[in-house]
């Protein structure tokens, strides 16, 4: 565990750089009015226009930005498909803490040389279409093969971003990664490519399957 | 070679106008796209609502900003984060160097960051011998080309395909006819090498939380994830302006910067980092530093007026809308942000002698604040900055000249109306052009013929 308090390296207490930079910040708002925090967005969301339901909702927004979306009734279901799916992938890579059912019977290399990375998304956010990938299932699973399976529940699907890291806020490991589709740049001429560094194909595989606390129905 | 200046952009700007008409064709169409796709994305939410709440956060963090800085640094290190104050671009460079020094860093890849342009990361390390390499793909393209961004999101926007066709010929071997996803293949397994052997990732953060400590990036590539999780350090260069409260502000924040920027709903990926790899995770960093940067923005913050545009999140849209911006792209503007914000903050970042002309680089027709998420009064500001340059006697002369001779007549009412009836008969076609102000823009355009008698006197008539 990484120690609190000033490590070596960072300024000591002290610093004067510090304390010039605070100065200058307080002298500058000497006579400034304050402006309050305005306080939860309660605004509507992008969702309320599209008006379809939770789990409809991540599945449009995410395909919209190129990804694809699997659905399964169970896990049983997923792991029929998964067997044919993977088959067509010579090696793959699989997350930290992807259950067992979940994990392709297939060679395991390196994230490196791995065609296939498999994670399992500790949560997604209905309207951006995003996965909550946490580093403690392998960040380089879920960046370096050039396709990208990640299992999500749908008791885990949020309605908005906000839900989501509201949910975060108390167990945040050391990075989160929300992918909400498969790597693209237009840098080139303004042409859209994919997989450009990270995977060019993000499949969401979906399991809707024994709803938890959070699978109440969301939208009128 | 002497280094790229506000104070060149005039020449610049003709020399790209004139030379490379091709720069021109570029940009336009790029802006375009992005100003639709903004457009497009705006019209699927209430994005008024969600300016005002992004104003109003933004606005509050600044009035607060010695608060929010204490709390975030505190946040930094309970996460294990080495927190560094720079005050200066010296300052900062120091602290990088120092630590990829203590490392024996020889290789770095860097995540795009505007922060890192307008400090001289590159230059700087090179120098000392680390060899850094840019791995967003339009950065890329600039830096195999020696050139500076010509846009804050897309930096590459000036090149065409033709262009990085002949570029990743040379450089990486491509075919003459490669299509743009075989040039951006190239490009990944080039740059895979770079991020599976280098010691030290660079990024800069597009927002800093301040009650958890967590640095946040947007990107659509991977580079950014990249470059903060293979190598054994990262170093985040973070503007002080740019702390928000809560984790759950970054809702909007991420959602309508996204859209501002290229219309999507979100950026493909967004890295939320709190620290140093802990134990159990499989992978990540071993050290994470934070250095906050000072360079001028506290002096912007003091300036009674100017202290909003600390609010910018760099999305781009003002240049992508502006006129001005889309004849040339941002290389003549001398710095690292270009368009009406780069217009705005180089006279509070780097002074205001040092930022001229760049404040009347604009016809003040007021696209900006029509597309700017936090709501910068751009026009005023760049008015206001106006104002302050003739004060000061750093206006160019003929802007000095017209603006006290239209104060001078503008506040003595005969005076106003003996010039009003003058101007009446000057004959445009010969006159106007010797004229301040008048004369450049008479050098295009004629003037429409005078109405028969003058508003005064029609007003005069009307109320007597």
């Amino acid at each position: 565990m990484s120690a609190p308090g000033r490590a070596p390296g960072g300024d000591g207490p002290a610093s004067g750089r510090r304390a010039r930079i605070l100065a200058r910040v307080r002298a500058a708002l000497g006579g400034r009015e304050r402006v309050t925090h305005p306080g939860d967005f309660t605004g509507p969301r992008p969702l309320d226009a599209r008006g379809s339901d939770r789990l409809r909702s991540f599945e449009e927004a995410l395909v919209a930005a190129g990804g694809e979306v699997v659905r399964f009734a169970s896990v049983e279901e997923a792991r029929r498909w998964l067997a044919d799916f993977a088959a067509a992938f010579e090696t793959i890579s699989v997350g930290a803490t992807v259950s067992a059912p979940l994990r392709p019977d297939r060679p395991v290399a390196t994230p490196g040389a791995a065609a296939l990375g498999v994670s399992v998304a500790r949560a997604a956010v209905a309207e951006t279409g995003s996965l909550v990938l946490d580093a403690r299932d392998g960040r380089r699973t879920q960046l370096l093969p050039p396709t990208h399976l990640v299992w999500i529940r749908g008791s885990d699907v949020h309605v908005t971003l906000r839900d989501a890291l509201l949910d975060l806020r108390g167990g945040l490991p050391s990075a989160v990664g929300l992918h909400s589709g498969p790597s693209k740049s237009a840098d080139i001429g303004q042409i859209l490519v994919r997989g450009v560094h990270g995977p060019g194909r993000l499949i969401a595989g979906l399991i809707v399957e024994d709803d938890g606390p959070r699978a109440a129905p969301s939208t009128p | 070679m002497s280094a790229p200046r506000p104070g060149g952009y005039r020449a610049a700007a003709r020399e790209v106008l004139r030379d490379r008409p091709e720069v021109r064709t570029s940009v336009m169409a790029a802006t375009h796209t992005f100003d639709e796709h903004r457009r497009a994305s705006w019209e699927e939410i209430d994005a008024d609502a969600w300016r005002d709440w992004m104003r109003d956060v933004k606005s509050h963090v600044l009035t607060h900003l010695d608060v929010y800085l204490e709390t975030a640094e505190a946040r930094l290190e309970a996460n294990g984060v080495r927190v560094h104050w720079a005050e200066t671009a010296g300052d900062a460079l120091a602290a990088l160097g120092a630590v990829a020094e203590a490392h024996g860093v020889r290789r770095a890849v860097k995540a795009k960051s505007m922060l890192s342009e307008e400090l001289g990361v590159n230059a700087f390390l090179e120098e000392r011998g680390v060899l850094v390499r840019e791995t967003d793909l339009g950065e890329y393209i600039i830096q195999l080309l020696g050139e500076p961004p010509s846009h804050i999101v897309g930096p590459a926007i000036h090149r065409s395909v033709d262009d990085c066709r002949r570029l990743f010929g040379e450089k990486l071997g491509t075919a003459p006819d490669a299509s743009p996803e075989d040039l951006a293949a190239a490009a990944r397994a080039a740059l895979r090498e770079d991020f599976l052997s280098a010691d030290l990732g660079i990024s800069g953060a597009n927002f800093l939380v301040a009650e958890t400590g967590t640095v946040a990036l947007i990107e659509n590539e991977g580079n950014i994830r990249l470059s903060t999780s293979m190598p054994r350090v990262h170093v985040a260069l973070v503007g002080i302006e740019k702390l928000i409260p809560r984790l759950e502000d970054l809702s909007a924040f991420l959602q309508l910067t996204a859209r501002a920027a290229t219309g999507q709903a979100i950026g493909t990926y967004v890295s939320l980092i709190q620290g140093p790899r802990r134990q159990g995770e499989p992978d990540g960093p071993e050290e994470v530093h934070v250095i906050l940067v000072d360079n001028g923005r506290t002096r912007l913050l003091a300036d009674e007026r100017a202290w909003e545009a600390l609010r910018c999140v760099r999305c781009g849209a003002c240049l992508n809308t502006c006129p001005v911006y889309r004849q040339t792209g941002g290389h003549p503007y001398g710095w690292a942000y270009s368009g009406p914000i780069g217009a705005v903050l180089a006279p509070g970042l780097l002074g205001l002698e040092e930022a001229m002309p760049l404040p009347f680089a604009s016809s003040l027709c007021g696209a900006c604040a029509e597309v700017c998420p936090v709501r910068i009064p751009l026009p005023e500001l760049l008015v206001y900055w106006r104002e302050r340059a003739v004060e000061a006697g750093l206006a160019p002369v003929s802007e000095r000249l017209g603006m006290n001779a239209y104060a001078a007549a503008a506040t003595r009412p005969r005076l106003f109306g003996a010039a009003a009836t003058l101007l009446r008969h000057v004959p445009w076609e010969l006159g106007g052009r010797a004229l301040p102000v008048l004369g450049s823009w008479t050098a295009q355009r004629t003037a429409p013929p005078a109405a028969p008698r003058t508003f005064r006197s029609l007003w005069r008539e009307g109320i007597e």
